[in-house]
């Protein structure tokens, strides 16, 4: 049996936490793309569910990350604009992707790097778009609608960006303690 | 001075998993061994870690015959493992000193 549902998470550590729910509850990811997820029924609970954001790898890191992941026994469902979806059996143990401080602030430093980028690419295009209204062209329109796209696309990537920037923090301050 | 910096708890156990060759999964599996299972590290933390260490030639990929890349310790890494076990002897037993009473070494 198969399930299709349609959401958009902007917090991508929510949106791991809805499909582990959905797994719980027998409903198990097949495959995602851009605000829709195939899920298929099965046992309860038998997977523990974890994106990763991968966007910067360059394409033989990416094969030789993936390597590493399978033969650890993770099974990747699949890779989409720079994220990834894996899956290891509940069975297993727990299934961390990072597990310790320092490796987790090197995570939120490469997200960080790679969102402030798209940030202010779409900011800044937007801003661009929108200023030529007023400008007597053909494209007028086109212009000033793409502007509005960008900008809701800026404000879109400013909510997981505050996010990565509070926990880092947080985890920053750890460090100072623990290791 | 980075030599005398502290480890951490996971590089130092994998490097110390690499006295023997072993792949990504089989360094997992020794750590939370001789961890008695406390130390489990994530797949991505290794891999973060391997590709670290492999750029500090504290460790070295063995050439490529299975599937499964292997890696193993070479004497720098062994060297830095050596250093860590000195500074672990001094707060261990400035430790014991201080807390339990004992004799200062």
């Amino acid at each position: 049996m198969r399930k299709i549902l349609y959401r958009f998470f902007v917090d991508f550590e929510k949106e791991e936490k809805w499909v582990n729910e959905m797994g719980a509850q027998g409903w198990h990811l097949q495959k995602f793309s851009f605000g829709r997820f195939t899920f298929t029924k099965g046992e309860p609970g038998t997977f523990i569910y974890r994106n990763e954001f991968i966007s910067g790898m360059s394409s033989n890191e990416k094969k030789d990350y993936f390597e590493f992941l399978k033969d650890s026994g993770i099974s990747i469902i699949n890779e989409l604009g720079g994220w990834v979806y894996m899956k290891k059996a509940a069975a297993d143990g727990p299934f961390e992707i990072y597990t310790d401080t320092k490796s987790k602030i090197a995570y939120y430093k490469r997200m960080l790097n790679i969102f402030a980028l798209l940030f202010i690419i779409n900011a800044w295009m937007g801003i661009a778009n929108i200023s030529i209204f007023g400008d007597k062209t053909s494209f007028e329109f086109v212009n000033q609608s793409v502007g509005i796209f960008n900008i809701a696309a800026a404000l879109l990537i400013a909510y997981p960006i505050i996010k990565i920037i509070k926990s880092k923090r947080l985890l920053e301050k750890d460090l100072q303690f623990f290791e | 001075m980075e030599e005398k910096a502290p480890l951490t708890e996971g590089v130092y156990y994998i490097l110390l998993s690499l006295y023997e060759p072993r792949h990504g999964y089989g360094i997992m599996q020794f750590v939370s061994e001789l961890s008695n299972g406390r130390v489990v590290l994530g797949a991505g933390t290794i891999y973060g870690a391997i590709k670290t260490l492999v750029n500090r030639k504290w460790i070295i990929p063995l050439d490529e015959e299975g599937r499964k890349k292997e890696y193993v310790i070479t004497d720098t890494g062994k060297l830095m493992v050596e250093y860590e076990i000195k500074r672990l002897c001094e707060l261990y037993n400035n430790g014991l000193a201080i807390a339990k009473g004992e004799d200062l070494p």
